[in-house]
């Protein structure tokens, strides 16, 4: 079953365990420079607000009300990532217009390794993009679905979809007994299940490949059978242009957030994690071929970004570095 | 009552800490805005806790479930007094008519994020 709490998604699976629960939130945060250097993971800023999009029936596309799920504002590239929080441990499946952000290719049930399409919860904390290379992600970035921005339409032609989708796989009972048995093999957190969640937007918006940035997608360290791929749950978050939400919902919509260059003249961190204990999975030739917002743009004689200015000597604070497995984690404030 | 919303966050925070120096006593009360001495009387016990923000504040913090920790200090969240206000005979039915369910059946009621057709 699927919550939505405080802007959260809770995914339970009591079936398969009492403990099996995690956290699935979407963080707002600033667009990096989309100029090709590789940035440091950016702050989160808070949580995108999360509406049932049942509650707005009368003010949301029918093919919202068919896909069912929750719906988020964004303005035009404005950047998000996605923050998974618990410890029992569970694969997370996500995918952007229906295109799998891990490895390219058609969002499809079912989890696989050869290539790993997936990430695993705990081990992995933030997923901030598109895995492009082994330790580099093009961050998720807004854009009107139509405009041929997005994943989806630049790796299938089609604005179908739009919104981001994420599918949660529980770990089975038995190998998380198995598992917990062994201590510090795990933080305190407990959260399990499958679940997919999309978001898509009121006039249509995706996700599209913004800028590099630093962010290893970790190999699942646990063997595929663990997996309990017999409990799938799944949602649909829809992208909702901020510019509409109030029409939409009758609530303001965040503030825009700050640039990238406004955030690093303030001289306030930006953040490296490390897991020593884990290797990255090679990113997708499929996600390497995109073009990123910026250089598409300049294709199409477009500024679809407002600013881009590049920024460097930012303080970095690193996360986890040297630390144990197991080890609690300082987050991103 | 403050004796166990002191008890649970001290032990949640120094269990924090020993992985974290950022949730020592010091910090935690800088980062939600009360005093340093005043979170260390709550943790102890020896005050009241804090009000219903500082407590959500608290929680975001230490990562907790905000319900929980205004549980624990004998406090609803105001949400939650709102909804009952606005509905009384059939909130307060209702949780008379769930008080002694078992979990799961509770959890049956819950609105879940309904899933459609993709």
């Amino acid at each position: 079953m699927i919550e939505l709490k405080q802007d959260r998604l809770i995914f339970r699976f009591p079936e398969v365990h009492d403990e099996a629960r995690v956290s699935i939130e979407f963080q707002r945060t600033l667009r990096i420079p989309d100029d090709d250097r590789e940035y440091p993971l950016p702050p989160g800023l808070g949580r995108f607000p999360l509406r049932h999009v049942d509650d707005f029936v009368a003010n949301v596309p029918g093919s919202w009300i068919e896909h069912g799920g929750v719906m988020l504002p964004m303005y035009q590239s404005e950047a998000l990532w996605v923050n998974f929080s618990g410890g029992y441990p569970c694969a997370v499946k996500v995918a952007t217009g229906k295109i799998d952000a891990v490895t390219g290719k058609t969002l499809r049930p079912g989890l696989g390794r050869r290539p790993q399409n997936y990430v695993a919860i705990p081990e992995q904390p933030w997923l901030d993009g598109y895995c492009v290379e082994q330790g580099v992600i093009r961050q998720f970035v807004a854009m009107p679905l139509g405009a041929g921005y997005t994943a989806e339409e630049q790796i299938t032609g089609e604005a179908e979809h739009g919104g981001l989708q994420v599918l949660v796989y529980p770990m089975k009972a038995e190998a998380y007994e198995r598992l917990r048995s062994q201590p510090m093999e795990f933080g305190r957190s407990i959260f399990a299940g499958e679940m997919l969640c999309r978001s898509a937007t009121f006039e249509g918006m995706g996700l599209a490949p913004g800028g590099r940035m630093r962010q290893q997608i970790f190999d699942d360290p646990h063997d595929l059978e663990d997996w309990d791929q017999a409990h799938v749950s799944r949602c649909f978050v829809h992208l909702a242009n901020s510019l509409v939400w109030r029409q939409i919902t009758d609530e303001h919509p965040p503030t825009v957030p700050p640039t990238a260059r406004e955030y690093a003249n303030a001289g306030l961190p930006w953040f490296e994690y490390y897991d020593d204990h884990l290797s990255a999975v090679r990113g997708s030739g499929i996600l390497d071929k995109l073009k990123s917002v910026v250089q598409l743009g300049s294709e199409k004689g477009d500024v679809p970004v407002p600013e881009n200015a590049s920024v460097q000597g930012m303080p970095i604070v690193e996360l986890r570095k040297g630390l144990r497995k197991g080890q609690v984690r300082e987050g991103r404030f | 009552m403050s004796r166990a919303f002191g008890d649970y966050v001290r032990k949640r925070r120094e269990a924090l800490r020993e992985e974290d120096d950022a949730f020592s006593v010091r910090q935690v009360a800088q980062r939600i805005g009360v005093e340093p001495s005043f979170l260390s009387k709550v943790e102890r016990g020896e005050t009241a806790p804090p009000s219903e923000a500082k407590i959500v504040a608290l929680a975001e913090e230490l990562n907790e479930d905000p319900d929980v920790l205004l549980a624990l200090a004998g406090k609803v969240s105001s949400d939650l007094q709102e909804a009952i206000r606005k509905r009384p005979e059939l909130f307060a039915t209702l949780i008379r008519e769930m008080k002694g369910m078992p979990d799961h059946a509770v959890l049956r009621l819950v609105r879940e994020v309904r899933d459609g057709k993709w």
